[in-house]
């Protein structure tokens, strides 16, 4: 009792201490008010919003950068981490939260859906009806996005909520039903299709090089430099590839393919990435497909594949397997791409136990 | 600083003193203009400084005013408030030919200003005076409460906003009503 007069009373000389204003936010026109938001920070915003339903409206129709926005919804566990640039080449966490109400936890995925603009969006979900529950209605802004072991189910759905621009797309397909991935489905997505880069990682279904390959033959006018990278314990792949374009092969090699597609100007390169480069025990393979200019020369190949195999997030992929398995993986030159706990670290969606609400 | 005297009307402004310009002086002589607010204060700012303004620099872009004629017709801006024009002709001149820095820490600072100040920046369009503004409305809300926020900002409650709107729609519905039976009263 009396703590909330203490509090009471210090509010109340806090509020005395602000001047009293003649011309108030309340006489501002919408266009200045939306103005000054777009100057707030997350936070700020966050506290407007909360003031009245007028507010909410003005506050959700102002974008937000943020360099990263990861979204975990792991059985009952829902944390989101955001990170923003705050100028000055440092970025700052804004948002850890662990809600107890997922009503909550919806409405505040959907304010930041709605208003942010995503540098990297990380989703990773087990709950293959999510996109229902949620219900969210519009687009989710985002340059690169990262789609970490979601429900197979659950990838076209987000995908086909993204907005036109995003550069590159990363799925990591549930382990458990590699055969339910959606492939055709997501490679149909005009998302994916405008977009310049998509990765799929331990992924063993032996057709799907052609399979992305073909789609880029049947988009005439696929963008020259759009590249797939696949890894995958697959051995088939190669092979299948070859001998599904046997009449369009322009040259083959140990490591290479290069295919010709209906339009004059463009070609499809196929690159294997795993000799003399990564050694392993287990059969792991990464390859490259890229939409490349028919003139380009063989003299113009990039040889170095260290640095494209270092792009596949094999770390994540590498924490589902046993340690035994994971101790053996070495990429050479390239301790990004090594397993060991450090890294893993980096992207562990969210330890055991935790519940912080520290913003 | 601009310099400023006491008009007693638009028409026939009072003479301005000339104001004290910065050491760099341009080599060719400078144009000046006259502007007032609310209280016809005229406020003498050189084209230089009112570059700032997209409003007053398309206004005078092409007026080729002399000296003479631009005293004997000053800008009227009788929607802002004097001492708000006052800040917004001293930020011009503060900044009259230099680059605006990213942080400006010339903000005028009486607060309760600062709302009067967004509106004429606005209206004056001072796209850079604008930007520092709005930050410094922004800031304004950094660790307060929402209780607080809305004190401060005397934003009405969700329950106030549709008590006034009904009263609102009940008005709107008595003056229709009103006017309806004055019309059929005209007929007769």
């Amino acid at each position: 009792m009396t703590s909330d007069i203490e509090n009471l009373t210090e509010k109340t000389v806090n509020l005395s201490t602000d001047p009293i204003y003649k011309t108030n936010w309340c006489d501002m026109p919408e266009e200045l008010k939306r103005e000054c938001i777009g100057k707030m920070g997350f936070d700020e915003r966050m506290l407007l919003r909360l003031t009245a339903k007028a507010e909410r409206s003005l506050a959700n129709s102002q974008s937000l950068m943020f360099h990263d926005g990861s979204f975990y919804i792991i059985g009952n566990h829902h944390y989101i981490d955001l990170t923003v640039d705050n100028g000055n080449d440092q970025r700052e966490r804004k948002a850890k939260r662990n809600y107890k109400n997922p009503n909550d936890e919806f409405e505040l995925m959907k304010y930041i859906w709605g208003v942010g603009v995503f540098e990297n969006f990380l989703f990773f979900c087990d709950d293959p009806f999510f996109m229902e529950e949620v219900n969210y209605t519009g687009k989710i802004k985002a340059k690169n996005v990262d789609l970490v072991n979601c429900e197979n189910g659950l990838l076209p759905k987000i995908l086909q909520k993204m907005s036109n621009g995003v550069e590159a797309i990363k799925l990591s397909p549930d382990c458990n039903n590699l055969s339910e991935f959606p492939l055709d489905e997501i490679l149909a997505i005009p998302q994916v299709q405008n977009s310049l880069y998509l990765q799929i990682s331990n992924y063993d279904q032996a057709d799907t090089l052609q399979k992305v390959a073909q789609v880029w033959i049947n988009n005439n006018n696929s963008k020259i430099g759009f590249t797939f990278q696949l890894s995958t314990e697959t051995h088939k792949l190669f092979n299948e590839f070859s001998k599904h374009f046997a009449d369009r092969i322009v040259s083959e090699s140990e490591k290479r393919v290069r295919i010709r597609t209906n339009n004059p100007d463009r070609h499809i390169l196929l690159e294997r990435g795993l000799d003399n480069v990564v050694t392993v025990d287990y059969h792991v393979q990464f390859f490259r497909l890229m939409v490349i200019s028919a003139k380009m020369k063989e003299s113009e190949y990039d040889d170095n594949c260290k640095e494209w195999i270092s792009k596949m997030s094999s770390i994540y992929s590498f924490r589902e397997w046993d340690n035994n398995r994971v101790q053996n993986v070495h990429v050479n030159e390239n301790p990004e791409n090594v397993a060991n706990d450090e890294h893993v670290e980096n992207r562990e969606p969210i330890p055991e136990g935790i519940e912080d609400d520290d913003w | 600083m601009s310099s400023t005297e006491q008009g007693t009307s638009s028409a026939a402004p009072a003479e301005p003193t000339t104001a004290p310009e910065s050491a760099a002086a341009p080599e060719v002589p400078e144009s000046f203009y006259y502007v007032h607010g609310k209280d016809k204060v005229v406020h003498k700012v050189s084209a230089g400084a009112l570059q700032h303004s997209a409003l007053i620099h398309g206004m005078i872009s092409n007026l080729g005013y002399t000296e003479e004629q631009a005293k004997a017709n000053p800008f009227p801006f009788e929607n802002i408030d004097g001492d708000i024009l006052q800040m917004v002709v001293d930020w011009c001149n503060q900044h009259k030919g230099k680059p605006t820095p990213p942080e400006d820490t010339n903000l005028p600072k009486q607060k309760e200003k600062l709302f009067d100040l967004v509106l004429a920046v606005n209206y004056l369009e001072i796209k850079e005076l604008l930007t520092y503004c709005c930050k410094q409305v922004a800031m304004m809300v950094k660790g307060k409460s929402p209780e607080e926020i809305r004190e401060i900002w005397m934003i009405p409650t969700d329950a106030e906003d549709e008590a006034a709107e009904k009263e609102a729609k009940k008005r709107a519905g008595k003056e229709a009503a009103g006017e309806t039976a004055a019309a059929a009263g005209d007929a007769k």
